[in-house]
């Protein structure tokens, strides 16, 4: 039997009786094979004497049962990790931040509480997953739409406390945004509701976010307080319609003036989907999404300029693209709603490219929502559409790395200024490092405008099952993590294994907001029992070494 | 006495030579008594494009075996989540993305991966090889005694030409989805 750090043999024995005598036995797990299942299958340091696995597992079936376990982990001083489904693979998986704790499985707890389709929102337990609310939905012929990730299995509710992301409208893709209402346990056990859910018999816990006082809702994204058992969201109504529409311009430097203006069209709200920068010249044309064959053909002389091993140099891919007839630059834009509304969102995107010289502009067909499903099938994702997938779920040319099979991915992803310059100096900055240690990366990777304000860089690198390699790639993003904290790029979001380590570059201050948020640790969790390690916020015990 | 196994195996054995068809489905053959030991359902990805000597195999098999197939996506989750909730011990032929993903979804409802064999898809031209795929598929795939062996030995890809053929048994110790 694995033991919790510090805790004695016989009180663990006594903490997975307690526990079982609140859940059942039969949703207590301590066998190697279920034990197995809590692994991080995508973990970076996989079977090595760090890698951190569960002592136990419990799954609780309500929010008053996971009340009580919490009370009886403080009194053995159990450390507990809650997990809503553990696919949050690339970002880690079911397994706990600390060794030996004990995983709170909370798929059970897996009920729609209460959806609305008059305001607009939905309540969810941990266990709801993508896949389950959009079924609801649909089930029910609730003319509701959700905003999923991708891929889009994992849990509603625990994407949103991660930070996660989806791919259509501004406003629903920033998950903890959408999020209206938390009911959360506690560790010292008690249950609390924020924003207007404090008030007993609350008639708009989801209809209005900031409640009264502080707005303390973000206390609960990728930290430690207490084990979310409710959530609510803002969904949207479903579009009428959709299209895409390609932009693309000739040079390598129209990049700078073509993010300025969608930068300026996205803070006036005209254009509010999720759009796609790529490279026609790079072999990547920027409505790829939606085929499921590769890339065309590649003109010989982009090639060789591609695949020069120090590197690409951008004035002869121009030259190079050019005289294939390239454009340098595509962007691909999701445009939703009434068919007026899209051709009149289109018209504005024109107007105010146009001053890019040689801008090219296609808009594609303006489609009825839903697509038939021999269309959806078709479809490389269908996330754009609302519709949750695991399309997605591959590894691309991920094949091998340093000899070894590469079985998953871990991302480095770090937030860069919403600018072509910054978009530049991101492209080679990476690209020299994925040069430098022969990565299994394209030769030009793309910033990513999933959120509203700044380019996302995330760079998946590849983890094996050889830990020599595991070990070079982790000395990569060390580096990879040095390199961006020296020009103030920071990572949104991280996996356990390097929680601290991004917790730390956050130091303004000599670390002024870890000590806060150490500090809200101590006084919310003093047997340091809730999720131990998440996040990089450290109890007492654990500065301590003692925890 | 003909067993289920039997069947199935005789009818991948046709469909190596043969390369028949007839369309099945999970719905019509479900009911049908289970024998201990026996296969309840063939899943085959239809994310990647089967070779066609691997398509007429899962045609064949509709003869005695109902064959679903795997899109993972929400539109086809629910028939996939009938199929866990039914079964008890499933094989498939699938991409090892597509694997990876099912057998994760499959967990909860109390599945664990037993054996899984991966040929090239340019090996499948191969007369031998073909028996042996449909000699796994139709049952003969000794359990390991470790099924996390099996779950971190194969490359989680769609990209890499490789085909997948496992088996999946469901055990009672864990089944976290009992609902439909």
């Amino acid at each position: 039997m694995r033991l919790p750090p510090n805790v004695s043999k016989s009180d663990f024995s006594a903490a997975l009786g307690a526990f079982a005598s609140i859940v059942g036995d039969q949703w207590v797990f301590t066998t190697d094979e279920d034990l197995e299942l809590y692994r991080d299958s995508y973990s970076i340091l996989w079977g090595e004497a760090d890698e951190r696995t569960a002592s136990a597992a419990v799954a609780p079936d309500s929010a008053d049962q996971v009340v009580e376990l919490v009370k009886v982990a403080n009194r053995y001083r159990i450390p507990i990790y809650p997990i809503s489904t553990g696919k949050n693979l690339g970002y880690g998986g079911a397994a706990p931040a600390l060794a030996g704790s004990v995983v709170f499985d909370l798929k059970r707890m897996n009920r729609v509480v209460e959806i609305d389709e008059r305001h607009g929102y939905v309540v969810v337990e941990p266990g709801v997953s993508y896949f389950d609310l959009y079924n609801y939905i649909q089930e029910r012929g609730l003319k509701l739409w959700i905003d999923c990730p991708s891929p889009g299995w994992g849990s509603v509710l625990g994407n949103a406390l991660d930070g996660g992301v989806g791919v259509t409208l501004a406003p629903y893709r920033n998950h903890f945004e959408a999020q209206c209402g938390i009911e959360v346990v506690l560790p010292n056990g008690r249950l609390m509701r924020t924003g207007m859910g404090a008030l007993p018999g609350a008639q708009t816990w989801q209809q209005f976010k900031p409640g009264f006082g502080p707005r303390i809702d973000g206390l609960f994204k990728q930290s430690n307080y207490g084990v979310v058992t409710k959530m609510g969201f803002w969904l949207m109504p479903p579009p009428e319609n959709h299209t895409t529409g390609v932009v693309t311009v000739p040079k390598f430097r129209d990049i700078i003036p073509l993010v300025d203006i969608i930068g300026r069209l996205e803070q006036s709200k005209i254009v509010q989907g999720l759009w796609t920068l790529s490279s026609p010249t790079a072999g990547t044309p920027g409505d790829a999404a939606h085929g499921n064959g590769g890339p065309p053909p590649m003109d010989a002389k982009v090639l060789a300029v591609l695949n020069d091993p120090d590197g690409v140099d951008m004035d002869k891919l121009e030259a190079a693209a050019h005289s294939a007839g390239l454009p340098f630059w595509a962007c691909e834009f999701n445009l939703y709603g009434p068919k007026k509304l899209i051709e009149a969102q289109w018209d504005c995107l024109r107007d105010a490219m146009a001053e890019i010289s040689g801008a090219r502009f296609k808009l594609n067909a303006i489609r009825r929502l839903p697509l038939p499903p021999q269309e959806l099938k078709a479809r490389f994702d269908t996330g754009p559409l609302g519709i949750p997938s695991l399309r997605t779920f591959s590894l691309g040319p991920m094949i091998s790395y340093e000899g070894e099979d590469i079985v998953g991915h871990i991302f480095f992803s770090p937030v860069i200024p919403r600018t072509g310059e910054a978009a530049i100096e991101a492209m080679n900055v990476f690209a020299g490092i994925a040069r430098k240690y022969k990565l299994p990366c394209p030769p030009l990777q793309f910033p990513s405008s999933i959120f509203e304000r700044a380019f996302l860089f995330a760079v998946g690198l590849p983890v094996t099952r050889s830990p020599v390699v595991n070990a070079k790639v982790r000395e990569i993003i060390r580096e990879l993590v040095a390199i961006a904290t020296a020009r103030g790029w920071g990572e949104y979001r991280t996996a356990p294994a390097f929680y601290e380590l991004i917790m730390g570059v956050y130091s303004f201050n000599d670390h002024a907001l870890r000590d806060f948020l150490e500090t809200i640790k101590d006084a919310v969790d003093p047997n340091g029992i809730m999720s131990a390690g998440r996040y990089g916020i450290r109890s007492r015990q654990a500065r301590k070494g003692t925890g | 006495m003909i067993t289920r196994r039997m069947a199935v195996s005789a009818g991948m054995a046709v469909a190596v030579t043969a390369g028949t068809s007839r369309i099945g489905a999970w719905g019509a053959t479900s009911e049908r008594r289970r024998t201990p030991g026996s296969i309840d359902v063939l899943l085959c990805d239809e994310t990647i494009e089967m070779p066609l000597q691997i398509a007429a195999l899962i045609d064949a098999s509709r003869q005695t075996l109902p064959v679903v197939g795997i899109q993972l996506d929400a539109v086809e989750h629910a028939a996939l989540k009938r199929v866990l909730l039914e079964s008890h011990s499933i094989v498939g032929i699938s991409s090892g993305a597509t694997l990876f993903c099912l057998e994760r979804i499959s967990w909860d409802h109390g599945f664990r991966l037993t054996g899984r064999i991966q040929r090239c898809a340019n090996e499948v031209n191969d007369a031998a090889c073909m028996q042996g795929l449909a000699a796994f598929l139709s049952g003969a795939n000794p359990p390991v005694a470790t099924p996390s062996q099996l779950t971190r030995a194969y490359r989680p890809s769609r990209a890499d030409g490789t085909l997948h053929a496992w088996a999946m048994r469901k055990s009672v110790s864990r089944q976290l989805r009992e609902e439909v």
